[in-house]
């Protein structure tokens, strides 16, 4: 009888196992016919590229982009003994510091401001956001103008008070400065955008109860606005700093990586290796060797973000 | 369930299907218009005025006959567009006949993608020696014409007549070697400190053509033309001299820094910022008739103790496509061959500054009028026929070419900001051979 019982048991427990596998494996079925949209997308739009740009990356190639001669890892060792790809290198990290911490200062600040409950607010809101819809292209054109050595605004402004003119884009001590600035003004308007959404949404009761307990304006600042916004900070901080590294409408319209290189960007070059030089594949040794950099910029930045950051 | 999954999974090839096919549609484009007339894609790297003095020939063609139509589209420059065609080559997407500039050639010869020419110049019976003999030397590669000549110009010297007179110099008799154009530009700052003397941008394609001026090869296997290149063919004090001069320029403060911006040197000219500036002739009539000031044009200058050697011919020339229905290549066939009669070369020489490719061309009224109320214009021809035959004005050869600018124009820049000229030429060379050595193996020679 027991032995029934114990049989009959173990039976459904078999059953059972049976069932919860099946649902397990038509659980996951769903899942990836879920994910499928996603996977085919990023399979022909950056995993077959990606693994395409690791292949080019040990050959020489013809104007065509096809391989010609195995080098093997020939194109890294150039790359890194050339002088040309060290200014690059130096020129885009000195890129990030120059745009990086301004552009993200700038913004919080406007968004702090226009954060207040004034009378007209939303226009002020409105023009700091408003360079989020200038195009890349027509943000450097008129900067260009601005720029230009004889008749541009800025050094007709330095005529005025006596100084001496500046070649913005000419001077390799300023262009770098120069593309900076212009980088700066356009992504103002995304990362104010996205740092007054997050100021938006902080908890009113949490002012009102420091109101109660007598803390001032900056008090305030520090242990409640800041704190609170960190998530969307280190958002911001995430793509401004990716961003950065792959800036290319400026550098090409306003100084094409000149003078003698001072803003030859990685992408910048990048794109001049391939496009102009037509050699694919030192161009993609080059992309591979940006795509590492940027993989451990953002590997570091979450190890430390995870720490700092207050997820509410 | 099972009907959502299945709506899913049509849903998912629907999408993959849509993204696969729209590519498809685009690219068998309709060979004909509706009322059966054959198109002629034309790719063109023509901005400004140009492209306006382009479209107006084009809509005169397809209004001279009734089988083809001519579409013309501007692809931005002439880097853009040789970089477009690449991608697109040997596909639907490609057009008929396109616009390359000349050192593109090398790299469209080896591209397989492209109907050499002769092929029709020899169906037709065509003869091409009604063209500019010099235009013949270049594009005539191994007794062969890879592509069709169309707009060439060469560098020359603009300059501002009344700023010369200011400074008591003669307008009608600028200055032909380095020295003179040095002598000039003091003079012209000393009598008027707003305005700089000269100014160079830092164009490797003006680098060549000084080269060539001096009668220096840019690449050694005479330029490339008589066997494959190895390194670079000028020597320290033929390559130094461009150099030395910006340099000595620079010290003195006579010269204007424009870095590699063409556009800002031009509009520096335009405000009289500037005196004078070596640029192509293709900017004569744009900057004749823009001027509030009388322009002149003279030849590129060269070093004093050196022979005036010539002018490389600059400028494009129109390529067929390989891979295209008969009928389309010869309408874009017809096509070519309509841009080179002369009232055609005519027109396009007075509206633009290029010289007219084919010498009927001066002939022709329009042509005759111009030159005599716009002299200046005269000047690109007149250099083009004082220059004689050799390597040197023959140009180089080589798909390097488009690194070799790039490299040739940091150095300009180092000199311009003042560095070291042993050092900056010293670099370039160095670099110039490197990428000469990589193109070689690259081709896997």
């Amino acid at each position: 009888m027991t032995n029934v019982t114990a049989a009959i048991a173990q039976e459904e427990q078999i059953l059972f196992e049976q069932t919860k596998r099946k649902q397990r494996y038509r659980q996951f079925i769903k899942g990836v016919l879920f994910l499928l949209p996603s996977i085919v997308l990023f399979s022909v739009f950056l995993f077959y590229p990606l693994l395409r740009t690791i292949y080019l990356s040990f050959f020489l190639t013809d104007a065509s982009g096809a391989t010609t001669v195995f080098v093997g890892w020939d194109n890294f060792v150039t790359l890194f003994q050339s002088t040309i790809f060290q200014q690059s290198v130096k020129s885009t990290f000195l890129f990030v510091l120059y745009t990086v911490p301004l552009t993200i200062i700038v913004s919080l600040f406007l968004a702090v401001i226009a954060n207040e409950k004034l009378k007209g607010i939303g226009f002020f809101r409105t023009i700091f956001s408003s360079t989020m819809g200038i195009s890349v292209a027509a943000a450097s054109v008129f900067w260009l103008y601005l720029f230009h050595p004889t008749i541009g605004f800025l050094n007709i402004i330095m005529e005025v008070f006596g100084l001496e003119k500046i070649g913005w884009l000419t001077d390799p001590s300023w262009a770098l400065i120069a593309v900076s600035a212009t980088t700066i003004w356009m992504n103002i308007g995304f990362t104010f955008l996205i740092l007054l959404g997050g100021l938006q949404s902080i908890d009113k009761y949490l002012y009102e109860s420091a109101d109660v307990d007598g803390a001032g304006y900056f008090y305030k600042l520090r242990r409640i606005t800041i704190p609170m916004l960190s998530p969307t900070l280190f958002f911001v901080v995430t793509v401004t700093i990716i961003n950065a590294f792959q800036t290319f409408g400026q550098v090409d319209i306003l100084t094409q990586g000149g003078p003698q290189n001072a803003t030859n960007l990685i992408v910048y070059s990048i794109y001049r290796e391939a496009f102009t030089n037509y050699q694919f594949g030192s161009a993609s040794a080059q992309a591979i060797i940006l795509f590492i950099i940027i993989l451990f910029m953002t590997i570091i930045q979450f190890k430390l973000g995870e720490r700092k950051v207050h997820y509410q | 369930m099972k009907r959502m999954l299945l709506l899913f999974v049509m849903f998912s090839l629907a999408i993959l299907i849509a993204a696969c096919g729209s590519s498809d549609a685009e690219g068998s484009g309709a060979t004909e218009t509706e009322d059966g007339k054959q198109i002629v894609t034309f790719w063109h790297a023509m901005g400004g005025a140009a492209q306006e003095a382009l479209d107006e020939i084009v809509a005169s063609y397809n209004a001279s006959q009734d089988e083809v139509e001519v579409r013309a589209e501007f692809q931005g420059t002439y880097d853009e567009a040789l970089t477009k065609f690449h991608s697109v080559a040997g596909t639907d997407s490609a057009p008929t006949m396109i616009q390359v500039f000349e050192i593109g050639t090398m790299s469209m010869v080896n591209s397989g993608h492209i109907e050499p020419i002769q092929k029709f110049i020899d169906e037709d019976g065509y003869d091409m020696g009604h063209l500019e003999e010099n235009i013949v030397n270049y594009y005539k590669i191994d007794d062969q014409f890879y592509s069709m000549p169309f707009n060439s110009s060469t560098p020359v010297m603009f300059y501002n007549k009344d700023a010369f007179e200011a400074a008591g110099l003669d307008p009608e008799n600028p200055p032909q070697t380095y020295e003179e154009v040095e002598a000039a530009s003091q003079a012209i700052v000393e009598s008027n400190p707003d305005i700089k003397g000269f100014a160079l941008q830092a164009y490797g394609w003006l680098f060549e053509q000084l080269l060539a001026s001096q009668g220096a090869l840019l690449l050694n296997e005479d330029n490339g033309r008589s066997g494959t290149a190895t390194e670079i063919g000028f020597t320290e004090e033929q390559g130094k001299s461009i150099f030395e001069w910006v340099e000595r320029m620079n010290e003195a403060g006579t010269f204007a820094n424009y870095g590699t911006n063409g556009d800002n040197m031009l509009a520096g000219f335009l405000a009289e910022d500037v005196a004078m500036f070596l640029q192509s002739s293709a900017n004569s009539r744009d900057l004749i008739d823009n001027a509030p000031f009388e322009v002149g044009v003279a030849f590129l200058p060269h070093p004093e103790n050196t022979d005036w050697e010539g002018v490389v011919i600059g400028g494009a020339s129109l390529w067929m496509s390989a891979g295209k229905d008969e009928a389309e290549q010869k309408a874009a066939w017809d096509f070519m061959k309509y841009l080179q009669s002369p009232e055609i070369q005519a027109q396009w020489h007075t509206d633009t500054g290029y010289f007219a490719i084919n010498p009927a061309a001066y002939e022709e009224d329009l042509a005759i009028e111009m030159h005599e109320e716009k002299p200046q214009l005269k000047v690109t021809v007149e250099q083009l026929q004082a220059t004689t035959p050799s390597y040197a004005t023959q140009g180089a050869v080589m798909d390097m070419i488009p690194e070799e600018r790039k490299i040739i124009e940091t150095a300009l820049e180092a000199v311009f900001n003042g560095g070291d000229v042993d050092e900056a030429y010293r670099t370039a060379v160095e670099q110039l051979n490197t990428a000469i050595e990589t193109a070689n193996k690259a081709r896997g020679e």
